[in-house]
């Protein structure tokens, strides 16, 4: 039987993807004002604006609570000494095994808000596939890579 | 040959030849938005001669830079004729060798040398390419390159090498008539007409011609059947052409594939770099009973699709292909025993084949009345389509070898060595999980990024199966 990976990542990921969360729905906020605001120039019908204001509410609330916290608790990985395993997903849970022979190259990436709460994400690069673990902590995410790619350096095989 | 060597001075003509190819609907529109008016003309003559002596020049250049040698296991190319550019390629990296003879190279019995590699190069129509060189070089890299891979003395090209398969003709008119060629020539055909929309005053034409065409509508539809006719008979020679003369040899480690009476063509790939083999049926095939193998290999780029996915028997029996094959791959199982996905899980396939259809069927059985009822016929069409997809995904494990089958358009049977799988995955959705269903997703590398099979809905022990079977720490954990 096949164990569930177990390791989880920061809990700091769910501050970081909620204000991204924010920054985003503040974007679709200012467009659906300049839509209502339209509207009401143009003798629109309200019950338009009523409804963009309730469709803004509720992916408001699903955007910076629901998601975020669904998506941290989904996300689990290992790294094994021969290979990577990740879960992920919020409706469709997806789970993705990565043979060490087969990982070209290890990345770290970290964006301005990352950076802000010393997160950083680790992308891991096959031939064919990209797979990240977003937000781990910055020193955690540092050592991930090197031990990723000290494992895929022994198991050296060709394409 | 490890002093650098430029190619055939005939490079220049094609050099030439295509970049006026590019440029010819940029002139085309110049000459519609400038010739109004003396200023007009001389201006687009002017740009005319300047862009072909610039082009004149630069190709001319460009062949003068282009350099290759072979030297200590690379192929050195140094090109560019304002950036320098030097390209060194490990030749045991080399993923596969295509060399083709255009009908210009034949003229000056040269020929052309296509060579992939693994890495991703995006846009570059492949790693290498050498436009003119002579025959016996060509003979010379090959051996080079087998030799290289060997790891030994450069061998004779002409030792254990064992014919595979040879097409007969009756296969090749078979190929020909079953070939999607036709819809690619129709479809080229009416871009061509749309593309003629700007030139021709239709309008005006069109209001002389109402009266005749509605009087002639038996004539005009006659037309265009002799039309579709004319064009699946061109696609049919144009397929025979490409695939005349189709056989696939075995070297020592690699398989040779040569194909064409026009333009010749000859792939070599190593059999080491196979990363999977696919076989698709197109339904009027399938009907049949035949297929196609690719063999999809790491070489090839985004534009360049047929550098990645080679057609290895063009045509052949499915149940022939284990006979064929088998001998010359053999680390291949091509079985035919396919677990199908459970019961449950073909109103799943259904559905999934409705959701984009239903709502334009609903609204157009709203607006269109009883009219709108024809669109029913899609609908069914596309029920049957889904449960077509349902009844033929499949999968089967062996030991070392995952096989998925399942079906877009055409039926694909892909089987994928274990040590080839870059990563697999499995998905569950709320809805599988009630089910007990799981989605399976295998990804190889072929050309630029990966490729792979897909089967949905396939019973979840069974999608755990495969998952540990992949997993190797598994054992350890237990």
């Amino acid at each position: 039987m096949i164990l569930e990976p177990q390791k989880r990542i920061s809990i700091k990921a769910l501050t970081v993807w909620r204000i991204s969360s924010v920054i985003k729905i503040l974007i679709s906020w200012i467009l659906a004002g300049v839509a209502i605001f339209l509207l009401h120039i143009f003798n629109g019908p309200f019950w338009i604006s009523l409804l963009l204001i309730a469709i803004e509410l509720i992916s408001t609330y699903i955007m910076i609570f629901l998601l975020p916290s669904l998506r941290w608790r989904r996300f689990r990985y290992d790294v094994r000494v021969e290979e990577i395993e990740l879960q992920e997903g919020i409706f469709i849970v997806k789970r993705t095994l990565i043979p060490m022979i087969r990982v070209q190259h290890v990345d770290t990436v970290q964006g301005p808000i990352l950076r802000k709460y010393q997160l950083a994400s680790v992308i891991i690069n096959t031939a064919a596939t990209a797979h990240e673990i977003p937000a781990l902590e910055e020193s955690e995410a540092e050592e991930l890579r090197r031990l990723i790619s000290n494992l895929a350096m022994v198991a050296d095989e060709d394409v | 040959m490890s002093e650098p060597k430029r190619l055939h001075p005939i490079v220049i003509v094609l050099t030439i030849g295509k970049r006026i190819k590019d440029l010819i609907f940029s002139f085309i529109a110049l000459f519609f938005i400038w010739n109004k008016g003396d200023g007009g003309k001389l201006l687009l003559f002017g740009a005319l001669a300047i862009a072909i002596i610039g082009i004149i020049l630069t190709s001319i250049l460009s062949w003068f830079r282009y350099t290759y040698r072979l030297e200590k296991n690379e192929l050195r190319i140094e090109y560019g004729v304002f950036v320098r550019k030097k390209r060194y390629i490990p030749l045991e990296r080399i993923q596969s060798l295509d060399i083709s003879e255009g009908l210009f190279q034949r003229l000056c019995g040269m020929v052309k040398v296509k060579i992939e590699t693994a890495g991703g190069s995006g846009n570059d129509e492949a790693e290498a390419v050498l436009s003119a060189i002579p025959k016996e070089e060509a003979r010379y890299i090959q051996e080079y390159v087998a030799g290289a891979k060997n790891s030994s003395e450069p061998n004779v090209y002409e030792d254990p090498s064992q014919i595979v398969y040879k097409i007969t003709p009756s296969q090749l008119l078979l190929l020909s008539l079953t070939s999607g060629g036709v819809g690619v020539v129709i479809s080229a055909v009416l871009a061509f007409l749309s593309q003629l929309d700007d030139f021709i005053p239709y309008e005006k034409v069109f209001r002389g011609i109402e009266q005749w065409v509605v009087s002639n509508l038996i004539l005009i539809a006659l037309l265009i059947f002799a039309g579709l006719i004319l064009a699946w008979i061109l696609a049919l020679f144009g397929t025979m052409l490409k695939y005349a003369n189709f056989h696939v040899t075995k070297t020592e480690h690699d398989l040779v594939i040569s194909q064409g009476l026009l333009e010749k063509r000859q792939m070599t790939i190593p059999i080491a770099r196979i990363q999977a083999i696919r076989i698709n049926e197109n339904i009027v095939r399938q009907w049949l009973g035949y297929g196609s193998v690719n063999v999809e290999s790491a070489g090839g780029s985004a534009s360049n699709k047929e550098g990645s996915k080679v057609l290895l028997l063009p045509l052949v029996k499915l149940k022939d292909i284990e006979h064929i094959l088998g001998p010359y791959l053999t680390e291949y199982q091509f079985t035919s025993s396919f677990t199908s996905v459970p019961k449950k899980a073909m109103n799943r396939y259904i559905f999934r084949s409705w959701y984009i259809v239903v709502p334009p069927v609903v609204v157009s059985i709203v607006f269109f009345k009883v009219w709108g009822l024809l669109s029913l016929i899609i609908l069914a069409l596309v029920t049957f389509w889904g449960g077509l997809k349902y009844k033929d995904a499949g999968w089967s494990l062996d030991d070392h070898q995952l096989s998925l089958r399942y079906r877009s358009m055409v039926r694909t049977t892909v089987f994928i060595r274990k040590n080839k799988i870059q990563s697999l995955e499995m998905r569950e959705s709320y809805f599988q999980r009630r089910k007990d269903l799981a989605t399976l997703e295998a990804f190889v590398k072929v050309g630029f990024g990966g490729a792979g099979g897909r089967v949905l809905d396939m019973d979840r022990m069974d999608v755990r199966k495969v998952y540990t079977w992949f997993s190797r720490e598994d054992e350890k954990r237990d």
